[in-house]
């Protein structure tokens, strides 16, 4: 691996270079990332192991895909997992009825851009197969809650994620392989909702817990980043935010939730707090209120908002 | 410490972790020595076993395992306050555990303390009809970590294998090869060739015994069942579940609290010789009697199942060696009996497989 570039995620999405690839997102993802979780990150890119991210919902997992493409200028695929999802769609996807009607509705409809004798336009690569493809830059893919699909798909994902990274595409009778030092950098997440993933799949992984910030300096430090680039109107007092990341951490402890508002929450919350009427939340008010204003935006589920409709 | 050598250290905790049980393989081995190469955690201990846990360890539940066996090794070499300064690991394990799960009497404790105040609509709040699912392995300590015969996973496996594809219902399914078979043989193509679609139509009973000895099994047997009945793994209304306690008598019990009672002869109407019977209980090995009483009911109850179905198999979450010279030796010659663990649970499944003959491609109209 001498001969290729090494990347390296720091966190700093202002080390964003200017030669980014046109699939990198485009504009910077607000992301504070501890130092353990860089390690993390560097640790898989270096071993080009899958990074496997677990925690609670809303706690900033699937964006961080997002932050070490940007930061990196590298292209981002992402791979939304779903029950029926199969392991080969992130490979490719082949067309066989569309290019059987092409062929079919050919004579009538002469303003068809397909040509049903080209076997490669019904071919589809998905996002394993797109990063496989690159051969200047290595891709970020990012598998989303990998956890949803059906039990083998994990481990149907094992023989693409490993050397020689390569497949076949019997119908194009085509082999794709990742070109060296430009192996994809696979992000995955899961909320264990189902059940936890099978050994041989983690034992491949490289594993990070990602924690909530039970911190009120650190809610501080997030909402700051994120409104980073926002006009500074929308840009919601320090003292606001102070007060409100002491009364939502007080909520999240108070009471036992049975899906305890996360990260993602909070933002909507803070937003809401700041620009959802014409002037922000004034601050002696959020402090003497005793219930919390716009739960709705905090408490999702019937039971949680009930609860939070109580004096304590 | 002039030089630090983290690749020794490497390979003796790689032995150690193999040893208590972490699933790694000679890849992840290599892996360590690969990222070392690579400048990770090459600099100190902390740094070093900051990796090691996130290349080796896959939930925080082997995150914590990891730092105490890493602490075992190295508390006597290194001096303990340097140790302490650079390690903030352990501490934050202990944080870590999410704040959801903190204690299942809080609830409680905030009813009975608001209760006298105010607000009487807290008697009427709707209750969870669902607690969220949160998978034991997470939260539990290591002392606790003994008995694991079978995961959660591997019985969802396991209830796979129990499928009998059978094709039913309007033939609605295209047989292009008989199709073009039939076409050719005639010389003209009459109508398209269809078959019947192939569906799982397995029928399942299950009996698990509840309470008394098998109580620090629960979580097992609870597995068992959720798993069976997950929507997709067979057909809806082909589970029937019965309960008991210690041994089926002339009612068993619909819920796992031993509430509903139904009556025996009931639920064995419903089965039919196709059904695959699984009975899981300990038959008295837990606690190594052996009683007539339960060896007399346990029989009374198996000839009349046995006129219903043959394919039974008792699944016992007790180990063989502790099967000996109790209820549960005696029960074994009546019925095939496996140890509930994954080559029991697969020798139970074939057999109340029976022998399936597969009609294959035969199915054609």
């Amino acid at each position: 691996m001498s001969n290729t570039k090494r990347y390296t995620f720091t966190g700093d999405s202002s080390n964003h270079p200017p030669d980014n690839h046109p699939d990198s997102p485009g504009e910077a993802e607000p992301y504070l990332a501890d130092l353990e979780l860089i390690e993390a990150v560097n640790l898989a890119i270096y071993l080009r192991r899958p990074l496997l991210l677990e925690g609670e919902a809303g706690c900033g997992k699937t964006r961080l895909a997002s932050a070490v493409a940007y930061e990196l200028g590298l292209p981002l695929y992402r791979w939304n997992i779903r029950s029926d999802t199969k392991a080969l769609e992130g490979q490719y996807t082949y067309d066989a009825i569309l290019r059987l009607y092409d062929a079919q509705t050919r004579q009538f409809d002469i303003n068809s851009t397909r040509d049903p004798s080209d076997v490669q336009a019904y071919c589809k690569l998905g996002a394993i197969g797109k990063s496989f493809e690159l051969s200047d830059r290595p891709a970020v893919v990012l598998i989303d809650e990998i956890d949803k699909a059906d039990l083998d798909f994990p481990n149907d994902l094992l023989t693409v994620l490993d050397r020689p990274w390569s497949f076949s595409i019997p119908e194009t009778n085509r082999t794709i392989q990742a070109t060296l030092g430009n192996e994809p950098i696979v992000i995955v997440t899961s909320n264990k909702e189902k059940g936890n993933l099978p050994a041989p799949f983690l034992r491949r992984c490289v594993y990070h817990f990602v924690k909530f910030p039970d911190d009120p300096e650190k809610l501080q430090e997030i909402v700051e980043q994120h409104y980073r680039d926002r006009d500074a109107k929308a840009q919601p007092k320090a003292s606001l935010v102070k007060e409100a990341s002491k009364r939502f951490l007080e909520a999240r402890k108070a009471k036992s939730w049975v899906k305890t508002p996360g990260t993602s929450e909070f933002l909507d919350w803070v937003e809401a707090l700041q620009n959802f009427t014409a002037k922000p939340y004034l601050l002696e008010k959020l402090k003497s209120e005793e219930l919390l204003p716009y739960r709705d935006l905090l408490f999702k589920l019937r039971v949680d908002w009930q609860q939070s409709g109580k004096k304590a | 410490m002039s030089e630090f050598l983290p690749k020794p250290i490497v390979l003796q905790l790689f032995q150690q972790l193999r040893g208590k049980g972490f699933k790694l393989g000679v890849n992840e081995y290599l892996a360590a020595l690969d990222a070392i190469d690579g400048g990770f955690g090459a600099s100190d201990l902390a740094n070093l076993r900051q990796m090691l846990c996130m290349l080796w360890c896959h939930s925080p539940e082997e995150q914590r395992r990891f730092a105490m066996i890493f602490m075992g090794i190295f508390q006597k070499p290194q001096p303990i306050e340097q140790f302490k300064s650079n390690d903030s690991f352990v501490e934050q394990a202990e944080i870590n555990s999410p704040s959801t799960n903190l204690d299942p009497l809080l609830p409680t404790q905030h009813l009975a303390e608001t209760l006298p105040e105010k607000s009487p609509e807290l008697e009427f709040s709707a209750l969870p009809c669902q607690s969220p699912l949160q998978l034991v392995d997470g939260e539990e300590l290591p002392e606790l970590y003994t008995y694991h015969p079978l995961s959660r996973r591997s019985m969802s496996y396991a209830w796979r294998f129990l499928s009998r594809a059978v094709a039913s219902g309007v033939p609605d399914v295209l047989n292009v090869s008989a199709t073009v078979e039939k076409a050719a043989r005639q010389g003209f193509f009459l109508a398209p060739v269809y078959q019947r679609r192939r569906m799982n139509q397995a029928k399942v009973m299950i009996l698990v015994d509840r309470g008394g000895s098998m109580t620090p099994l629960h979580r097992f047997t609870r597995d068992f069942v959720e798993t069976a009945l997950l929507p997709g793994v067979f057909p809806e209304d082909s589970v029937l579940v019965g309960y008991f306690h210690n041994f089926p008598t002339d009612y068993l019990y619909g819920d796992e609290r031993l509430t509903v009672p139904i009556k025996t002869v009931d639920l064995l109407a419903e089965c039919d010789a196709e059904t695959s019977v699984l009975i899981v209980s300990d038959a008295g090995a837990a606690r190594g009697f052996r009683r007539m009483e339960r060896i007399r009911k346990t029989t009374d109850f198996l000839v009349k199942l046995k006129r219903q179905s043959s394919l039974i198999c008792w699944l016992n979450p007790m180990p063989i060696e502790r099967w000996q010279s109790s209820s549960a030796e005696v029960i074994a010659y009546l019925v095939q009996m496996e140890q509930m663990n994954a080559d029991g649970l697969g020798n139970a499944i074939d057999v109340v497989r029976g022998q399936v003959v597969d009609g294959g491609g035969q199915r054609a109209a």
